[in-house]
């Protein structure tokens, strides 16, 4: 029954507000929004801050490191393009903003709350999405 | 009495796969059965307020639903509106006609939820915004997400998840138009398949094509009502729009704010309500709203449901018509409807010995909304 149109993976389609953070996906960046006047970082972007509400805002680079909020498995297919089982999650980055993601390379019985996990970047129809994998923190210092 | 406002009439369709009606019709019809059972006729309604369910307000790109469901209706009312709030609507909606009525903006507020959801596929099975590029679909992920943060915070077992679920269907088996009277066991729940996991099917509420409605009035009416006024003591509304920027978004929800401003307006506290109907599209968040109103502490709903203590033979019964679980997707306004119907003494097999008070929660979107009400008693 799948349809060329349901098929289709289902891409973010970037915005003024996200395009910033797409375009550097694809350079395999991850990055947060930034405010010029309270140096509140946040995800996804917006027209302004959402603490302050300056529009002085800026895309910055981040360690691409962070922990598991929390996380589900889809035992469900909703979109053809997306096959159950798969790890969905809520990555708390380290410098704070939160962002939805996937949890990949791990086995999902093997995944818990506050693992340490890093981004890695996988090409879906030739767009780049950040996803998550286990990371062990002791490597931090070491590259 | 400080409220003026007080709910009138009530009136629903049959909840199920109804696929010859209309989401219009079945709304048309839970309005004349509300007008009726309040003893007013169709010329009375001034006031008129919708919960569009999925549709989300706004069809054909332009017209507002109140406007398509009062043209089909012929209504020329003096307040309108839709509200959008997702599963919050319909409390919401009879919040803000009780707020119309004591602004004197109107005196007879027709108040309908209605949908075909359950013959219209997909209507909640949609793409969270870029997060469908991750596999974010439905309600059911933002929910799994914040019951895997509870059995992480709290140790909460898939057995008290269980408890749940098996309430819903034992309340729903003792009310005839509930969609899901089929009975539930432990081990049938712990068989049940993940939709998302640690959500099992059962923890999923039910979709259902149906409608339900009720009129608020002005009190100083009453002397031409067909029914025993019920008086609404209590109401608060709140929400977390940041979503999970917010600190503990998946952790506590609006009804710790409102829930609070309801039961003060109302001069009660959770020991005071004698009717529990909580919004219960998914099971974890019934176990959450009875920590965040203090029906409980925080952490410990699911120690606290455990040996049927929600169901119909329990000391705290919730949801005593089945609920979204069971009873069928009523919006929410099938809550404030069995509640109505306990407070007036006609819930047959279900009705819970004098009781005089009831509080009924709204819950919604993406765990967005929220909106609580305490009815009491005519008199």
């Amino acid at each position: 029954m799948n349809t060329n149109s349901q098929s289709t993976y289902p891409l973010p389609q970037p915005t003024s507000f996200t395009k910033a953070f797409w375009d550097a996906c694809q350079d395999k960046v991850l990055t947060v929004y930034a405010c010029n006047d309270c140096g509140h970082l946040f995800l996804p972007g917006g027209p302004v801050c959402p603490q302050c509400w300056s529009s002085g805002l800026v895309s910055q680079p981040v360690s691409g490191r962070g922990t598991v909020y929390s996380f589900v498995i889809y035992q469900r297919t909703y979109h053809p393009a997306i096959p159950a089982p798969y790890v969905v999650a809520l990555i708390a980055l380290e410098e704070g903003p939160r962002l939805i993601s996937n949890i990949i390379n791990c086995a999902s019985g093997n995944i818990v709350i506050d693992m340490p996990v890093r981004v890695m970047f996988e090409t879906e129809d030739g767009f780049m999405l950040p996803r998550f994998e286990p990371f062990n923190p002791d490597q931090r210092n070491e590259g | 009495m400080t409220n003026n406002a007080v709910i009138a009439g009530i009136g629903h369709t049959d909840f199920g796969k109804l696929p010859e009606r209309t989401a219009f019709g079945l709304q048309a019809e839970a309005a004349r059965r509300a007008i009726e059972d309040a003893g007013l006729i169709p010329g009375d309604v001034d006031g008129l307020i919708t919960d569009p369910g999925p549709a989300q307000g706004i069809l054909d790109g332009i017209t507002p639903h109140y406007l398509a469901l009062g043209q089909y209706l012929g209504l020329d009312p003096a307040y309108v509106g839709s509200d959008i709030l997702g599963g919050t609507s319909s409390v919401a909606i009879i919040q803000r006609a009780m707020l119309a009525i004591e602004a004197g903006l109107c005196s007879v507020c027709l108040c309908v939820y209605g949908d075909s959801a359950l013959s219209t596929p997909g209507s909640y099975s949609y793409g969270r915004g870029d997060d469908a590029a991750f596999g974010l679909f439905g309600a059911v992920g933002m929910h799994a997400l914040a019951a895997q943060r509870h059995r992480h915070k709290w140790g909460t077992r898939p057995e008290q998840l269980a408890e749940v679920a098996l309430a819903a269907r034992a309340h729903a088996a003792q009310t005839p138009h509930a969609q899901n009277k089929r009975p539930l066991t432990l081990d049938g729940y712990m068989a049940a398949k993940y939709i998302v996991e640690p959500l099992r099917a059962p923890d999923c509420c039910l979709m259902s094509d149906g409608a339900a409605a009720v009129v608020v009035t002005a009190a100083d009416r009453t002397a031409d009502l067909r029914q025993p006024p019920t008086r609404i003591l209590g109401h608060g509304q709140a929400s977390s729009l940041s979503t999970w920027a917010s600190p503990d978004h998946f952790d506590t929800l609006p009804a710790a704010r409102c829930g609070p401003q309801a039961l003060a307006r109302a001069g009660l506290t959770p020991d005071g309500i004698d009717l529990v109907m909580l919004y219960d599209c998914f099971t974890i968040v019934v176990l959450m709203q009875l920590e965040d109103y203090g029906f409980c502490k925080k952490g410990e709903a699911g120690a606290f449901v455990e040996g049927g203590r929600i169901g119909p033979s329990g000391s705290l019964p919730v949801n005593t018509s089945g609920g979204l679980l069971a009873e069928g997707y009523g919006g929410g306004m099938m809550h404030v409807i069995e509640a109505i119907r306990q407070l007036r003494g006609t819930a047959d097999k279900r009705q819970i010995k004098d009781a005089e008070t009831a509080l009924i929660s709204g819950h919604g979107l993406g765990m967005n909304t929220h909106a609580t009400l305490v009815l009491g008693k005519s008199g």
